[in-house]
C-alpha cells in the first residue's frame, strides 16, 4: 500500500505516511503499520507526515493505537492543514507534533544584526529571519522563544518569533520586525543622533537590570563565569588565578535580569519603539557581567585590531570608544572619570578572561597571530588582577516609573550604597523613611493623573561619611520643604491631615536643598551616616 | 438497573457478523468475559438480530444490555445513533429496522446492476444471494466479492473507483424517526461518537454544540464521552456538554472484531468508577437483560 513506508534509521523506526488516511485506507494502514513494528521492540517510533495531505477520524485512530503501544511517539513534518486537525482533537497534547517547515532563502537579502549564535537577514518589508549557526539549532529556537516570552511577560519590548524555517541546511525563526534599524546602523549613519542613542540604549539596559526574574525562569550568568574562571587556571599564574575566581566568587547571586550579548546590533528601533533582540542569551546576574560583554562589544574585541569593526558593527573604533565611555557614564549616572575607570576596569578583568578562553578554545595556542593577541590580553588581565579588589559597583543613579510599586526597588538602591559605606542601622532608617515620604508623595501628586518618571542619585563620600540622595521628577512644580510644620504639639485629633511625613524628612536629614530647574523638580538630602 | 462495582469495565459499542464485526454473537458473549468487560451491549448497524441471539443464550458471564446502531441521515448530516436496552420485540423499532432493510437491499440491487452495466462485473447467482441473505449488506461486502473476483486490488480501490461513481438519491432513516423508535420500544437513544458523526467526519467546537442541541430537540438522551478513538482532550470536551445539557453519558470501543484497528473494551474509561455522575445514571436507568 502507497500510504505506509516503513524506515529504520538509528535507533529510531520512522513511519512514512502518505496521501489520504481515511476510513476506507485506515484499517489496511494500521495492519502494514503493525507489520513494520512487530518485534521491533527497544525502537522508538516517529511519524513522518511531510507527505500526508488528509487524515480522517479513522486515520486519527490510526495514530492514536500506534501512541498506546509507542507513547514517546513523535510526528514530524506535519503541514498546517493537517496540524490544525491534530491540534483541534487534542493530538498535540498527547503526542509531540513538529510542524513541516516552510523553506526561506535569504539570497541577497540585507543582513541587519548579527549575534553569537546567529545572523538576521531581513526577509520582506516586514519580516526578519535568524539563520542559525548550528544546522541542528531546533533545540536553541526552542529556548530562545521561551526566553523571549519570559522577558516579553516581564515587560522587556522585543519580537517573538512566529515560525520557524528551513534556510539552506539550517533552521531560521522568523519575527516581524516593520522598517526597523538597528543601532549600529543609526551610529554609522546619522552621527546626529549619538546622544539620542546613547539615552535610548541606556535606559533599556536600565529596564532590563531592574527586572527581576521568577526564581529558575533564566540561566544564571555567574554559573557561567565560574566555568570561565577555572577554565583560566591552566593560563594564568597561581596566585592571579586564585584572585580571579576569588573575585568572581564574591560577586553575589542576582535576579535581575541581564541580556548577555548587549551591543548595538541587537538593540533595534521598530517605528518608535525600541526593541531588544537576539535574546538566547538572556541570564539573571550582577550587571558587571553585562557592563564586561558589552566592554568587549565594543572596546575588547578589537583593542588590538581596530580596523575589524568597521566590518561587524558599520561604525569606527573611535565611535565605538566614545559610545561604550557615554553609555557607561549614563549608566552609573556620574561624570566623574576616577569612577568611571574603576568600573571598567572591573569589567575588564571578566571581559578579557572570555576573550582569552574563547581564543584558546578557537584557535589553541600555537597560531602566531591569536597567540600573540591571548599573551596581550593576558597580560592585561595579569595586571588589572593585581589592582582590582572588588567586581561589585553600583550606579550613583537609577530611573523608575514613579509608581508606588517601585518604592521597594528605589529603598534597595538607596540601602545598597548605605550597606557597601557601612551606615549605621538608625542613619539608614531615617534615610529610608525620608526617601520613601519623597518618592510616595512624587508617584501619587508629580504627574496625577498622568505618568512620569522619578530619578534617584545617591552618593557617599568624605570622612566621615555623609549620604547625598536626590529625587528628581519632571512632574509640576512643588516645593515640598514650603509645606507648613504640623503643629506637633496638639493631640493626633486636632492635627491637619497630612505633612506630618514632611516634617519627619526635615526632622531626619542634616540638610535638604529644592530648587526647580529646566522643569524639574530637584530635592537633596544630605546626611551624616555615622 | 444494574449494580457494578466502581473497578468494573464496560464496553457498550461492539459489533457482530450480524453487521460488518468478525466475531458471531455467541463468540462476542464468551470473548467480553475473557477482555475483564462486565457490562457490554451489542450494537450493530440497523439490526437487531444479534441482541436477540445474546439475548436468548442460556448462561452468560457479564451483564447485557440491547443495542443497535442506526444509520442516520438529514439535511444538517449524518449521525450515528444507538439505541439501549430497549424490548427487542416492540413493534416501532423491529418497524425501523425492517425500513431500513429495505432501503439497504434496494441500494444494494441497484449496485450490483450498476457495476454489472457499466464495468461488465458478474458475480455467481450463489454469491449475490448469500449477499442479500445477510443481514446487512454493503459497500464493503460488494468490494470483497470484487476483490475475490480480481475486478479491484483492494476495498479502497473498489469503492472509490467504481462502487462510488453512481451516487443515489438514497432514501434514509432519520436522526428523529431512530430516536422516537429507540424511545417508544423503552430504549435510550444516545448519540454515537459524537465528533466523529457517521464514523468519518470531524465535528468540533460551536459546530458540535450546535448538533447535540438539534439532537436533543429530537429527543437524545446521552452522549457516548468515551470513545476508543478520541483523546483526553474530545472526551474532556463532551463531558462538559453532557454535563451542561444534563445527557447520560455511556462508554464503547467500536470493535469491529480482527477487521479494525480496535481492542474489545478500549474506550478510555478503564473502571466504571472513573466516570461521571451521566454514566451511573445511565447505568441506573437502563434496562438489562441479565448478569
Amino acid at each position: 500500500m502507497e500510504e505506509v513506508r516503513g524506515e529504520v534509521l538509528d535507533k529510531t523506526i520512522i513511519l512514512h505516511l502518505s496521501g489520504h488516511i481515511d476510513s476506507n485506507n485506515a484499517g489496511q494502514a494500521w495492519d502494514e503499520i503493525r507489520e513494520i513494528l512487530a518485534g521491533q521492540h527497544g525502537h522508538a517510533v516517529e511519524i513522518d507526515a511531510s507527505k500526508l495531505d488528509y487524515i480522517s477520524s479513522a486515520g486519527l485512530r490510526v495514530l492514536l493505537r500506534v501512541r498506546k503501544d509507542h507513547p514517546e511517539l513523535k510526528i514530524t513534518g506535519v503541514s498546517s492543514e493537517v496540524y490544525e486537525i491534530l491540534d483541534m482533537t487534542g493530538f498535540t497534547q498527547m503526542i509531540t507534533v513538529e510542524k513541516a517547515y516552510r523553506v526561506v532563502s535569504i539570497e541577497g537579502c540585507e543582513e541587519i544584526g548579527r549575534g553569537a549564535n546567529g545572523t538576521i537577514y531581513r526577509i520582506d518589508q516586514d519580516n526578519v529571519v535568524k539563520v542559525y549557526n548550528n544546522a541542528d539549532a531546533l533545540a536553541e529556537i526552542q529556548h530562545e522563544r521561551e526566553v523571549a516570552r519570559t522577558a516579553l511577560v516581564l515587560g522587556i519590548p522585543t519580537a517573538i518569533s512566529y515560525d520557524v524555517v528551513r534556510v539552506g541546511d539550517s533552521y531560521g525563526s522568523v519575527f516581524e520586525l516593520l522598517n526597523a534599524r538597528s543601532f549600529s546602523k543609526i551610529l554609522a549613519n546619522e552621527p546626529d543622533k549619538f546622544d539620542w542613542c546613547v539615552k535610548e540604549y541606556v535606559d533599556l539596559l536600565r529596564k532590563i537590570h531592574g527586572t527581576v526574574v521568577p526564581d529558575g525562569e533564566l540561566p544564571k550568568i555567574k554559573s557561567t563565569v565560574v566555568s570561565w574562571g577555572r577554565f583560566m587556571r591552566d593560563y594564568l599564574p597561581e596566585d592571579e588565578s586564585k584572585k580571579l575566581m576569588a573575585l568572581i566568587q564574591a560577586v553575589p547571586d542576582d535576579n535581575h535580569m541581564i541580556h548577555g550579548d548587549y551591543h548595538t546590533k541587537n538593540v533595534e528601533l521598530n517605528g518608535d519603539e525600541v526593541l531588544l533582540i537576539d535574546m538566547d542569551t538572556l541570564a539573571v546576574g550582577h550587571p558587571i557581567f553585562e557592563l564586561a560583554s558589552m566592554f568587549n562589544a565594543f572596546i575588547g574585541f578589537y583593542e588590538t585590531n581596530p580596523e575589524r569593526i568597521k566590518e561587524f558593527q558599520g561604525f569606527d573604533y573611535e565611535t565605538s570608544n566614545r559610545f561604550w565611555k557615554s553609555v557607561l557614564a549614563a549608566y552609573i549616572g556620574t561624570d566623574d572619570q576616577e569612577r568611571l575607570q574603576a568600573v571598567e576596569d572591573k569589567a575588564r578583568v571578566i571581559g578579557y578572561t572570555r576573550l582569552i578562553r574563547r581564543s584558546i578554545r578557537r584557535h589553541g595556542l600555537e597560531q602566531e597571530k591569536t597567540k600573540a593577541e591571548i599573551e596581550w590580553w593576558t597580560a592585561k588581565l595579569i595586571d588589572l588582577l593585581h589592582r582590582v579588589d572588588s567586581l561589585l559597583f553600583l550606579p550613583e543613579e537609577i530611573v523608575l516609573d514613579a509608581d508606588t510599586n517601585n518604592l521597594q526597588a528605589a529603598i534597595e538602591f538607596i540601602d545598597k550604597h548605605l550597606a557597601e559605606a557601612g551606615c549605621s542601622m538608625k542613619a539608614q532608617m531615617q534615610l529610608d523613611v525620608s526617601a520613601e515620604e519623597i518618592f510616595v508623595n512624587i508617584a501619587n501628586y508629580a504627574y496625577a493623573p498622568g505618568k512620569g518618571k522619578v530619578r534617584i542619585k545617591m552618593t557617599v563620600e568624605g570622612e566621615p561619611p555623609v549620604a547625598k540622595l536626590t529625587m528628581i521628577d519632571c512632574g509640576r512644580q512643588y516645593n515640598p520643604l514650603e509645606k507648613e510644620d504640623p503643629d506637633v504639639s496638639l493631640s493626633a485629633e486636632e492635627r491637619q491631615i497630612g505633612g506630618l511625613g514632611i516634617y519627619m524628612v526635615k526632622q531626619s536629614v542634616d540638610d535638604r536643598t529644592y530648587e526647580y530647574r529646566d522643569g524639574q523638580n530637584i530635592l537633596t538630602m544630605i546626611k551624616s551616616i555615622q | 438497573m444494574i449494580y457494578l462495582d466502581d473497578n468494573a469495565r464496560i464496553d457498550l459499542h461492539l459489533h457482530t457478523t450480524v453487521s460488518d464485526g468478525t466475531d458471531t454473537p455467541e463468540e462476542i458473549a464468551r470473548l467480553v468475559k475473557k477482555a475483564g468487560i462486565d457490562l457490554f451491549s451489542v450494537t450493530d448497524h440497523d439490526a437487531l438480530k444479534g441482541c436477540k441471539v445474546i439475548a436468548g443464550l442460556p448462561d452468560l458471564d457479564a451483564a447485557f444490555i440491547t443495542g443497535v446502531e442506526f444509520s442516520c441521515k438529514d439535511e444538517e448530516g449524518k449521525y450515528h445513533i444507538l439505541g439501549y436496552g430497549y424490548d427487542p420485540d416492540a413493534k416501532p423499532i423491529n418497524d425501523l429496522i425492517s425500513k431500513g432493510h429495505g432501503f439497504r437491499m434496494k441500494k444494494t440491487k441497484e449496485r450490483l446492476e450498476f457495476i454489472k452495466d457499466r464495468f461488465g462485473f458478474e458475480f455467481a447467482k450463489q454469491e449475490i444471494k448469500e449477499l442479500l441473505e445477510l443481514d446487512n449488506p454493503g459497500k464493503p461486502h460488494i468490494a470483497n466479492l470484487m476483490i475475490k473476483h480480481g475486478y479491484a486490488n483492494d476495498k479502497k480501490e473498489a469503492i472509490r473507483k467504481y462502487i462510488d461513481q453512481k451516487r443515489f438519491k438514497s432514501e434514509y432513516v432519520r436522526p428523529d424517526e431512530a430516536i422516537r423508535a429507540i424511545l417508544e420500544s423503552g430504549g435510550i437513544p444516545v448519540l454515537a461518537h459524537p465528533f466523529y458523526g457517521n464514523g468519518g467526519d470531524l465535528i468540533i467546537g460551536e459546530e458540535m454544540r450546535e448538533r447535540l442541541v438539534r439532537l436533543i430537540g429530537f429527543g437524545i438522551k446521552g452522549v457516548e464521552a468515551y470513545y476508543s478513538g478520541f483523546t483526553d482532550k474530545l472526551i474532556s470536551q463532551m463531558l462538559a456538554f453532557a454535563e451542561e445539557y444534563e445527557l447520560y453519558v455511556t462508554a464503547g470501543s467500536d470493535y469491529h472484531g480482527h477487521n479494525k484497528i480496535i481492542e474489545l473494551g478500549d474506550n478510555n474509561l478503564d473502571r466504571v468508577g472513573d466516570g461521571p455522575a451521566g454514566l451511573k445514571r445511565f447505568l441506573n436507568d437502563v434496562r438489562t437483560i441479565k448478569a
